[in-house]
């Protein structure tokens, strides 16, 4: 600059002066604030890391609420379980010991009091069941799977259903020729436990004016067979039997032409008969015809029914109720969650409680094996012995009771571990949230001793700056003249 | 030795006197006027006086003495290079400055930085629109958790005030945008001002100048009056000497806009805009070439004098005016206006790209509201279709049965395109080679092949009525399209009334028969069904199993309905029939076993939309503007675009800041420079002062002596005391 004025020199000080004042004021902000950015324009790169990082703080604080709310549905759970299985325990279970301490009296028990005290016991035990896996969380349903709002189990008729399914809906096994066909009578199925007979049981009868040929032998009635003809006197009458004709003639037949009257009448009426509700039904299996007993057919109807109640069951089992528990929640291209980015918050009530028949046609659920275990014991007569059969028959329920247990220990055991699971997860999620909250806060908390120093030198340098500008406006030559 | 005149030594005096006096006037002019804004320090021109010319008798001996100084004038102390130089800066300066402004009003609303109140509550800066949209993720996994009644009301509350910060934004960002409009138009009045002032300041000056008045303090005035412009755009400032007559020259200043345009073949950008003592105002119209000036064009008006008349060169330099100016024509504060009011970014189209090259990249307040429309318009299309479904079973196969069967139209019109049903995808598809026509007041879908139009009628949603008329181009064509379909298909009797005005020379561009076609064609084409006679035939409706529909729009553009189309920022809301609890969030479009197994807890699809909160989107500018060129505005979530909107803002401003920061610097070193040489110093003005005080005394001394030199000279000379 070759010359200074006056007018310069104050606007290069009134402009040097305002920079001084802004550099005072951002500091004095900076401390104010305790931020070390104000806005995205003083640092875009650092503003934009501190929102996701804030962001990531907020997922985190939200997984953390719903980590530890499923933590607590699960611990209510492990309670609710832990309870059942104190029951179920077979070496020290309350009821379990008690059942075997029964069943051990029961050995000797001339008035029925043991047997009584069983039955009692095991209803005990059947609502205890499902009163535990009725508990609510909140105002949930814990071990209702996805449908948290209504009750998951309930008795209809006798019959234990979980979310209106009856639990133990099976397959049916059904006869099967050697071909693998389905055997099929009247339309129905036939099932693989039914009773048959050989069709020869039920031979044609000869008829007599529309009505079987019916003769009498020492003082039994029969049923003659068709096509069988009257010996006057045979040759061997040991294979022969003379009878007594409706006229009171007599006659012989042979041995095998006689069928006895009782015994027809009742396989006839056990049996499963033709639509005019008379002839039997004949079914073929594998080149033999025979007839099948009442009960051993189920309708095209029942047997969808409960193959779709079986499939139900199947899927309430491995039902899934995903929540974010911090493990990614993402989905896949197709739009599908990734199972392994969230946490599978179902409890199934009956993965517990088992469900579904077993190989021998026994219920796999514990329910209904103590209901059926209730119904062999109530069936022992008041103050009467247990039959051989009974009490094995009581015995290897015990031991399929035993197995089902067994399972339910396997399931509590996996709850167990989620319970850990969810546990480990909540606090690493409340570290993350802190770390998280660390990360941002460095980036944009100030370090106050370098924010004051920083304000300090500024408010020197302004006032320095003010100090110059007083001696600038005051001094001229001017001042000087006389 | 020349003669010596008795009294010359008192005419020196007196001028040495006057010179001095003169002096102390300007000295005293400058120090009175060293506060006034574009003042220029004078000075006086001081000749030495020599008069007369040669003396009769010279002598060799010549010791000829001047006669005393003489005050020629007065000057301003003036460098035209620093005046270039500040002239060039100031547009930089009133460029960034304006543009850095306007980004700070916007960052106003968008830049959340330490607003909002944290998670923790103890602490401010999650932001306000970004902390919404995690609080409706929150509302969300509340509902997830327990898909109940109460939680959706949650939900649909957080989704309302989340809308309402949509709305406010985008308010903010239009009133914004209104108050910048209406500043435009300030600011255009106060650029025409100061070309009127400047006009007027020449044609006074040059009056001044032709009686031989320098006119300084006008000079001064036209000064400030040209920086002001400068400040406003970059303006090329020229003085020249123009002859008046008589031999007489006086001196022309000429304006110009300042080439600011990259582009060489353009001249545009150098339109004179004050030519001496004409002037021309600058205009931005409401249309352009027939079309709304939504770009705010500008246009430099004929050059006229102060009465409105025109040069009379007015056919040479009024030539092509009013000149429409480019795109990029002006540089400065005016300019960051416009680019402020304009520019879409990435929502450019090729007609922004073709006008401006950079348009992609300059970001106005356009381009922050279309930004938040499309993130609105994203979010609620996202909702809406995760909320839309239909009924699947528990192996993901669509639900049909007891479906009751639907008639849906074969064509429709989605969009202002036509959707064609195949029945084999279920779906509508696009058209892409038909389009759409209204005649009669009916639309139609319109194919055109082998050269000819064929009209398909498209009555409302509920129906299709299908026929099919040949149409050529041109009412002509039509007519004879019309002649082609044949009895009894068209009103023979109208069809010959037509022929018969034709016949009598009418032509096919003559509105009463083009009337007469047109009516003709619409009667034939709204004809109620298509076997009747009239030669088309009527397309069969379509009668499809139709999935079990689920759920409906969560968001619309007016809370008083579901229409879900053109949502915006400023317009979305939640739908009417979210609110009146007709549609709720949609938990599962899965029924488990037609029904027979409730699933009340289920939430796969509040899965979807929690990781929708969090998915990576692309944001496509053309769902916003179809004639947008950029395809791909930012690829994140939700959040991720809300703060990529604001760091590009940051940036931006940041950017301006730095350069802003930089030409002031500049800018004020050349004005100090400027004042340098031009402002006014005391210590200057008080040596001035001192010495021409001391002249003053000196002459007056040289007055007293020659007197007492003369009064003993005159009075005393040959006296014996």
């Amino acid at each position: 600059m070759i010359r200074a004025t006056t007018g310069g020199v104050l606007k290069n000080y009134r402009s040097s002066l305002m920079k001084s004042y802004i550099s005072q004021n951002n500091a004095m902000k900076t401390i104010l604030t305790q931020r070390t950015f104000n806005s995205y324009a003083e640092d875009p790169a650092s503003a934009a890391k501190a929102f996701r990082l804030r962001k990531s703080r907020m997922m985190v604080n939200n997984q953390h609420d719903i980590c530890a709310d499923t933590l607590k549905k699960y611990e209510t759970a492990y309670s609710s379980l832990q309870s059942v299985d104190e029951v179920l325990d077979t070496d020290s279970g309350q009821y379990t010991k008690t059942l075997k301490g029964t069943t051990l009296s029961m050995l000797n028990d001339p008035s029925g009091d043991a047997r009584e005290q069983l039955s009692k016991v095991l209803g005990q035990m059947s609502e205890m069941l499902v009163q535990n896996m009725n508990q609510k969380y909140g105002d949930k349903f814990i071990f209702a799977g996805a449908d948290g709002h209504n009750v998951p189990f309930e008795v209809v008729d006798g019959q234990l259903t979980y979310r209106g399914v009856p639990v133990d809906a099976a397959v049916p096994k059904v006869m099967q020729d050697k071909n693998g066909a389905d055997v099929k009578l009247n339309g129905d199925y036939v099932l693989a436990s039914a009773t048959t007979i050989p069709a020869d049981r039920l031979p044609d009868l000869k008829q007599d004016g529309g009505a079987p040929l019916t003769v009498t032998a020492s003082g039994k009635p029969y049923y003659v067979k068709d096509g069988a003809v009257p010996e006057a006197a045979p040759a061997d009458p040991a294979d022969y039997t003379q009878v007594t004709l409706k006229d009171g003639t007599t006659t012989f037949y042979k041995n095998d032409d006689l069928v006895d009257q009782t015994t027809y009448d009742a396989d006839m009426a056990s049996v499963v008969k033709q639509a005019d509700g008379t002839t039997p039904a004949k079914v073929t299996i594998d080149g033999n015809d025979c007839y099948v007993m009442q009960g051993g057919t189920m309708t095209q109807q029942e047997y969808d029914k409960a193959c779709q109640d079986a499939e139900k069951l199947d899927y309430l089992a491995k039902e899934k109720l995903f929540v974010d528990i911090g493990l990614g929640f993402q989905e896949n291209e197709d739009g599908k969650l990734i199972e392994s980015s969230a946490f599978d918050a179902s409890l199934n009530g009956i993965s517990f409680m088992g469900y579904g028949l077993d190989e021998d046609g026994d219920p796999k659920n514990l329910y209904s094996l103590v209901q059926k275990m209730r119904e062999v014991a109530d069936s022992v007569p008041v103050a009467g012995k247990w039959e051989n059969s009974t009490w094995t028959e009581f015995n290897r329920l015990v031991g399929k009771f035993e197995t089902a247990c067994s399972e339910f220990k396997t399931e509590f055991t996996n709850l167990a571990a989620g319970t850990t699971k969810l546990d480990t997860n909540e606090q690493l999620l409340k570290d993350n949230f802190y770390n998280l909250q660390e990360q941002y806060a460095e980036l944009e908390d100030i370090e106050p001793v370098e924010a004051i120093n920083n304000f300090l030198w500024a408010q020197y340098a302004y006032n320095a700056a003010l100090k110059v500008g007083n001696s600038v406006l005051s001094q001229s030559l001017m001042d000087y003249l006389n | 030795m020349g003669m010596i005149g008795t009294f010359d030594s008192f005419t020196t005096a007196r001028l040495g006197i006057y010179a001095a006096q003169h002096g102390l006037r300007v000295t005293g002019n400058n120090i009175s006027n060293i506060n006034t804004a574009g003042y220029t320090r004078q000075r006086i021109d001081q000749v030495s006086l020599k008069a007369g010319g040669a003396d009769m008798y010279r002598s060799p001996y010549d010791n000829h003495v001047g006669n005393g100084a003489l005050v020629t004038g007065i000057n301003q102390i003036r460098d035209p290079y620093l005046d270039i130089q500040y002239r060039n800066t100031s547009p930089k300066v009133g460029y960034t400055d304006t543009w850095l402004s306007g980004l700070k009003d916007i960052a106003q609303t968008l830049d959340e930085v330490g607003k909002g109140i944290a998670t923790n509550k103890n602490e401010e800066g999650d932001g306000i629109l970004y902390a919404q949209l995690q609080d409706l993720r929150d509302m969300l996994l509340q509902l997830h958790n327990n898909p109940t009644k109460e939680n959706d009301t949650l939900v649909r509350k957080s989704a309302e005030t989340l809308c309402q910060l949509f709305n406010t934004y985008a308010n903010n960002l239009e009133t914004l945008r209104q108050n910048l409009d209406d500043n435009f138009g300030n600011e255009l009045a106060s650029v025409n001002e100061i070309l009127t002032n400047i006009r007027d300041l020449n044609e006074t000056i040059r009056n001044a100048e032709i009686v031989g008045d320098n006119a300084l303090e006008l000079r001064d005035e036209r000064n400030r009056q040209i920086d002001s412009l400068s400040e406003y755009m970059q303006i090329k400032v020229e003085y020249t000497m123009e002859d008046i007559g008589g031999g007489k020259q006086v001196e022309k200043l000429t304006i110009s806009l300042g080439n600011a345009n990259s582009d060489p073949n353009l001249h545009t950008d150098e339109t004179v805009l004050i030519d001496g003592i004409y002037g021309s105002k600058l205009l931005c119209p409401d249309t352009v070439n027939g079309q709304p000036n939504t770009n705010y064009t500008i246009q430099v008006s004929n050059l006229m004098d102060s009465r409105n008349v025109l040069p009379k060169n007015h056919n040479e330099v009024n030539a092509g005016r009013p000149v429409t100016l480019q795109d990029n024509d002006l540089y400065g504060a005016f300019q960051a206006m416009r680019e402020l009011l304009t520019e879409k970014g990435e929502f450019a189209t090729q007609a922004d790209i073709d006008a401006d090259p950079n348009a992609a990249v300059k970001r106005g307040i356009p381009y922050y509201q279309m930004s938040l429309d499309l993130l609105a318009r994203k979010f609620a299309g996202v909702y809406n279709e995760l909320n839309q479904g239909t009924m699947v079973d528990q192996d993901g196969n669509p639900i049909t049965a007891n479906t009751v069967p639907q008639k849906i139209p074969a064509l429709k019109e989605i969009g202002g395109k036509v959707y064609a049903w195949n029945d084999t995808t279920k779906e509508y598809e696009e058209k892409p080679n038909w389009s759409l026509a209204e005649v009669g007041g009916v639309k139609y879908a319109v194919e055109e092949s082998g050269g000819r139009k064929y009209f398909t009628g498209l009555h409302g949603t509920g129906c299709n009525i299908y026929r099919k008329i040949p149409v050529g181009e041109g009412t002509e064509a039509i007519f004879n399209g019309l002649k082609q379909v044949g009895a009894p298909a068209v009103d023979q009797t109208k069809l010959a009334d037509i022929q018969a005005d034709i016949n009598a020379g009418k032509k096919f561009d003559d509105a009463d028969v083009e009337k007469k076609v047109n009516d003709l064609l619409a009667e034939v084409l709204s004809g109620t069904n298509g076997t009747n006679g009239h030669g088309v035939t009527a397309d069969t409706e379509l009668t499809v199993d139709m999935p079990v529909p689920v759920g409906g729009p969560l968001f619309s553009n007016r809370n008083d309905g579901d229409d879900t189309t053109d949502i915006t920022a400023s317009n979305i809301s939640v739908s009417h029939s979210w609110s009146e609890g007709d549609v709720q969030v949609v938990p599962t479009f899965t029924m488990l076993f037609g029904g027979s197994v409730a699933n009340t807890t289920q939430n796969t699809n509040i899965d979807h939309m929690i990781s929708k909160i969090d998915e990576a989107l692309v944001y496509n500018p053309q769902d916003l503007d179809p004639n947008a060129v950029s395809q791909k505005l930012f690829e994140g979530s939700f959040n991720d675009m809300f703060s990529s909107m604001a760091a590009t803002l940051g940036t931006n401003q940041r950017t301006f800041n730095v350069q802003l920061n930089s030409y002031n610097t500049q800018w004020v070193d050349i004005d100090t420079s400027r004042d340098g040489v031009s402002g006014v110093d005391l210590n200057d003005e008080a040596m001035n002062m001192m010495q021409y005080q001391k002249a003053y005394s000196a002459a007056c001394r040289l007055m007293t002596v020659i007197d007492s030199v003369l009064d003993r000279l005159i009075n005393n000379t040959g006296i014996t005391i």
